[in-house]
């Protein structure tokens, strides 16, 4: 026979099943959320390290005049250089299945490589041949096409677009998704793309350095250094692009979304944590008086305190078992969508041993040490006190005395209800420590799905206000740059158009970093939110308006300095908030003084029923056919609708996934009421039992157990309101680190408020409804009892 | 039956518990000596010191002035952890209310403090726990969640589980207070026949006056001094 003290432990489980259940929730539902987060996190890490980092990733990208066998031989012949290639990208648009998109095209030397930035060929017949093209897979739902079938295809400067077969799919780890960043990314031989109308040969050199640890500003040291081979040598560099060593383009915002989401992961369990204390302590509650007969019989301290934390640590082995399983699939899920994210596949990838053991570890250590301080205090009371132990405490009695008082004075307002809602207010606060954890452990879920709404809408606003700046719904981009005002004019003439002006942009670098400047009328379809300074006056002036985004990429860009580049000096005259774009916006006309002439490469169109989709869809067709005519081939067009949801879907799915934390706090919170309500009618079984033996009816009782949970419910409400403003400047800072800036939203709207306080009434009114059928079930005879 | 060194020994003890109108005197400079064997009543009124008496003999609470000695031991100079243990190898505690651990059986119950003072090897603890309820005439009812059993059943399994470990000394709040007059005068005979046959000394707190026939001594409180020593027949 097993020993009493393992069969007491486990019996005593079984008696307060339902109590021993909330634990074992409380403790998986929290090891769900941060082990989710964890494996989710290991599973990207590796497949970084696994995918990523094995691909042998570009370290500097050179763009020349040309890139021939000449090029590539002064490259690997540079000892700091481990490899290189020869590449061409080019520009176009791609039309599948009536979808148009843009798309760029890829040319290689050498597909077969893998010594760099090596391609994973996920169809047979690889490397791609003279005919058809190769997708990369993150572009392939988002395109329409389909392996094998044709799609239409125009290079930009092109002036017909032709049909060319989809050979197979390839993943090139190096690209953020194509879905993501709107573009379909093609592969195809120097053959291939000649025979579609490119120019022949290449103009980029990749390279990557031997030295795998090296910094930045090595790269671009290993750069500069080809870089001055390469002209004394007649090439032309016209700019260099390098990469952060080792890190994937999305890296450093994955590893940021993750860190915020395992903080908030490791909040749950914390509230977890808060909902374990009180049920363990209300357990041990009803075991005051048997851990006072065991103290009799000869149980030291050490042997009781054992059988509660073997308890305690059997109910974490038993959440365990539940939220490994549970996380592990969680994690591959939600990694699985992270690793897309990052153009990763988490296939043949396996959720790290480690990160088991450690969910595994804290699901026992949980329970056990959160059970640590309530068996503590109930092993030091002594067995004396335990034994003498009636159910009625001196706990409250000031406030007790304080609430008799204020009863007086408002029975008289408020009639025969003061006295037994001010007693449930009073029975509410009774346990200072429970009703501090019970309150914290709401309003903290409160206050994450507060920051969450507060987040939520300030990612709206930040989109409305992004795209409430483009007075646009339609964008053109041209095959060839044309004259401006041919386009505007064009345009016009298209019915159901009521406004065109005509864009051009240039790309140049700024101290080493890329900078993509669009040159725009000041008067025009543009109005973006402006933080600092002034937007563009009109004039033909060197003059930037920088978005926040790329003032953080480039911090020297302040308001009222001054830059060269492009053989001139650029003044910044105002900050706007440009939300995910990192661009800065000139004069049309100083770009064209720059260019020499008045070309353009792209329109933005106003029609003149904004609202019909049937007329922007008209409205596309009708500018393609008049400008192939007058030609100027249209190579991609863009709705700003269309656009707004790309972006919004991106954003929007970060925010959901922290409101659902705040789910999961609310539903730590829910239960921990239900267990302080379990608690509060367990301790006060024979006050219950006199209050009924004096009259009060089952209504009455119900009432004030509800009562007593509302007013836990409000308080919880009313803290988790302040709580919130910090919360939500640190979810919109991290968010601002991880995406963009957003505008500040630190106070929830009015509707958000109540519908909280609403929430939570029902949160209460069901977390009440056990514990008060289990007050009304108790027999006035048997709670006045003391035995 | 008389031996020069008492089990109980009381000089000058003293325990007060703090009160809404002060602190209030429950038992005052009590002088006391119990033999080996001796089977002794605690008498007296609601409120004379009864059960504090009772609770300091078995460590359950603390004299507050005096010297206490009970089984050999100094309660005053015994840590927390080593009272427990003492109390489980030294004293049996019989309460009024039985006090039965409700999701152990019979016979668990009576096993539990032998697991708890490791005296018996592990094997023998169900033999013996078996033997005891035997000898209290409740053996049949072994498999039996304490719910299932009357009183008097109950109380007879709560003396065998105070028994378990052979204490020397036996501690009785009340044990007839809960139990029909059949089952309370049973119970008072297996007393009495412990300390006899047996040698256990008894203390047993107690209301009722029938059950000063079976007992060898008497104490008689009030107030919380000691007003009357009696020894009977």
């Amino acid at each position: 026979m097993a020993d009493r003290r393992a069969l007491k432990s486990w019996r005593d489980l079984w008696q307060h099943r339902t109590r021993s259940l909330l634990v074992v929730l409380a403790v998986a539902l929290g090891l769900t959320a941060a082990g989710t987060i964890l494996n989710a996190w290991a599973l990207v890490e590796r497949a970084t390290d696994q995918g990523f980092r094995a691909s042998q990733p570009v370290s500097a990208t050179l763009v020349l005049d040309r890139a021939d066998a000449q090029a590539l031989a002064l490259a690997r012949t540079q000892p700091d250089i481990a490899s290189a290639r020869l590449r061409r990208s080019l520009g176009a648009s791609v039309l599948a299945n009536g979808r148009a998109r843009n798309a760029v095209v890829v040319a290689l030397d050498d597909f077969a490589r893998d010594d760099i930035a090596r391609l994973q060929a996920e169809s047979p017949a690889w490397p791609p041949g003279d005919a058809g093209l190769w997708m990369e897979r993150s572009s392939l739902d988002f395109s329409g096409a389909s392996v094998g079938e044709p799609v239409s295809l125009r290079l930009a400067g092109a002036s017909e677009s032709q049909t060319v077969d989809i050979a197979g799919l390839v993943r090139d780890v190096g690209l953020a998704p194509g879905w993501m960043e709107n573009l379909v990314y093609l592969y195809g031989s120097e053959a291939a793309l000649a025979r579609l109308g490119a120019p022949a040969g290449f103009n980029e050199l990749q390279l990557r350095v031997r030295n795998g640890g090296a910094t930045r500003a090595e790269v671009r040291h290993s750069a500069t250094a080809l870089q001055a081979r390469l002209e004394a040598a007649g090439f032309t560099v016209k700019s260099i692009d390098v990469p952060e060593p080792g890190q994937h383009i999305h890296a450093a915002q994955m590893d940021s979304l993750l860190m915020t989401q395992g903080a908030f992961g490791v909040m749950a369990l914390v509230a977890c944590g808060f909902l374990v204390i009180n049920l363990v302590s209300a357990m041990l509650a009803g075991q005051v008086r048997e851990i006072a007969v065991m103290k009799v019989l000869g149980g030291s301290p050490r042997q009781i305190g054992a059988m509660a934390l073997t308890q305690a640590g059997a109910l974490g082995l038993l959440a365990c078992a539940i939220a490994l399983p549970a996380a592990l699939w969680l994690g591959r899920t939600y990694g699985g969508l992270k690793a897309e994210l990052l153009n990763f596949t988490l296939d043949g990838i396996a959720t790290p041993a480690w990160s088991i053991l450690l969910q595994l570890a804290v699901g026992l250590a949980l329970p056990v040490a959160a059970a640590a301080l309530p068996v503590r205090a109930a092993l030091r009371r002594p067995v004396g006190e335990a034994l003498r132990d009636i159910g009625i405490t001196r706990e409250g009695e000031a406030l007790n005395l304080r609430r008799g008082a204020l009863a007086a004075r408002l029975v008289p307002l408020l009639g025969g209800w003061a006295r037994p809602l001010l007693l449930s207010v009073g029975n509410a606060m009774r346990r200072r420590q429970r009703m501090v954890l019970t309150v914290l452990a709401l309003a903290s879920g409160g206050a994450v799905f507060l920051g969450a709404a507060n987040l939520r809408s300030a990612v709206r606003g930040s989109v409305d206000e992004l795209f409430g700046a483009q007075r646009y719904q339609l964008q053109l981009r041209l095959a060839m740059p044309a004259p401006a005002a041919r386009l505007e004019g064009l345009a016009v003439e298209v019915p159901g158009i009521a406004q065109a002006q005509a864009w051009r942009n240039l790309r140049t670098t700024l101290a080493g970093e890329p900078l993509t400047l669009l040159g725009v009328p000041a008067d025009g379809l543009l109005a973006p939110r402006l933080i600092e300074g002034r937007w563009l006056d009109g004039g033909t002036g060197a003059q930037l308006v920088v978005t926040r985004l790329l003032q953080k990429h480039l911090p020297a860009l302040v308001v009222g300095s001054t830059h060269r580049f492009a053989d001139r000096d650029w003044t910044v005259i105002g900050l706007v908030d440009g939300g995910p774009q990192a661009l800065a916006y000139a004069p049309r006309a100083a770009l064209d003084a720059v260019a020499g002439n008045d070309l353009a490469s792209s329109l933005v169109l106003r029609l003149e029923r904004p609202e019909s989709t049937m007329a922007l869809l008209d409205a596309v067709r009708q500018l393609r056919e008049a400008f192939t005519e007058a030609g100027h081939p249209v190579a991609g067009s863009q709705s700003q609708a269309e656009n707004r949801r790309v972006v919004e879907d991106h954003l929007l799915m970060v925010v959901d996934f922290l409101g659902g934390m705040g789910v999961v706090m609310i539903a730590v919170g829910a239960m921990g009421l239900a267990s302080t309500m379990g608690l509060a009618v367990l301790e006060r079984r024979r006050e219950i039992g006199v209050l009924r033996a004096i009259g009060a009816g089952d209504g009455a009782i119900l009432a004030m157990v509800q009562a007593e949970g509302l007013t836990l419910v409000v308080l919880s409400w009313v803290v988790s309101l302040p709580l919130s403003l910090p919360l939500s400047a640190l979810l919109e800072v991290a968010f601002g680190r991880i995406m963009f800036s957003v505008p500040w939203r630190l106070v929830p709207g009015p509707g958000v408020v109540l519908g909280w306080l609403g929430l939570m009434t029902v949160i209460s009114l069901l977390a009440c409804t056990l514990p008060a059928r289990r007050a009304l079930r108790v027999p006035v005879s048997r709670a006045l009892a003391y035995a | 039956m008389q031996t020069s060194s008492p089990v109980i020994r009381l000089r000058g003890v003293g325990k007060s518990y703090p009160a809404a109108g002060g602190d209030f005197h429950s038992l005052s400079d009590l002088d006391l000596d119990i033999d080996p064997g001796e089977f002794v009543a605690v008498i007296g009124p609601s409120g004379s010191g009864k059960s504090t008496l009772l609770n300091l003999l078995a460590g359950i609470d603390r004299a507050g002035s005096g010297e206490l000695s009970v089984a050999g031991q100094d309660l005053r100079v015994l840590p927390e952890r080593a009272l427990s243990r003492w109390r489980g190898r030294a004293v049996g505690v019989v309460f009024q209310f039985f006090q039965l651990l409700p999701t152990l059986t019979a016979l668990e119950n009576v096993m539990l403090p032998m697991d708890f003072c490791d005296q018996w090897p592990a094997a023998e603890r169900a033999a013996r726990a078996l033997a005891l309820l035997e000898r209290l005439g409740v053996a049949d009812q072994a498999d039996k969640f304490p719910s299932a059993l009357s009183g008097g059943q109950q109380q007879r399994v709560a003396l065998a589980r105070a028994l378990a470990n052979a204490p020397s000394l036996l501690l009785a709040d009340e044990p007839t207070g809960n139990l029909d007059s059949a089952n309370a005068e049973a119970m008072l005979t297996l007393l009495a026949g412990l300390a006899r046959e047996q040698g256990v000394t008894v203390v047993m707190v107690t209301h009722e006056a029938a059950a000063l026939s079976q007992v060898q001594r008497s104490l008689r409180l009030r107030d919380g001094r000691l007003v009357e020593d009696r020894r009977h027949g």
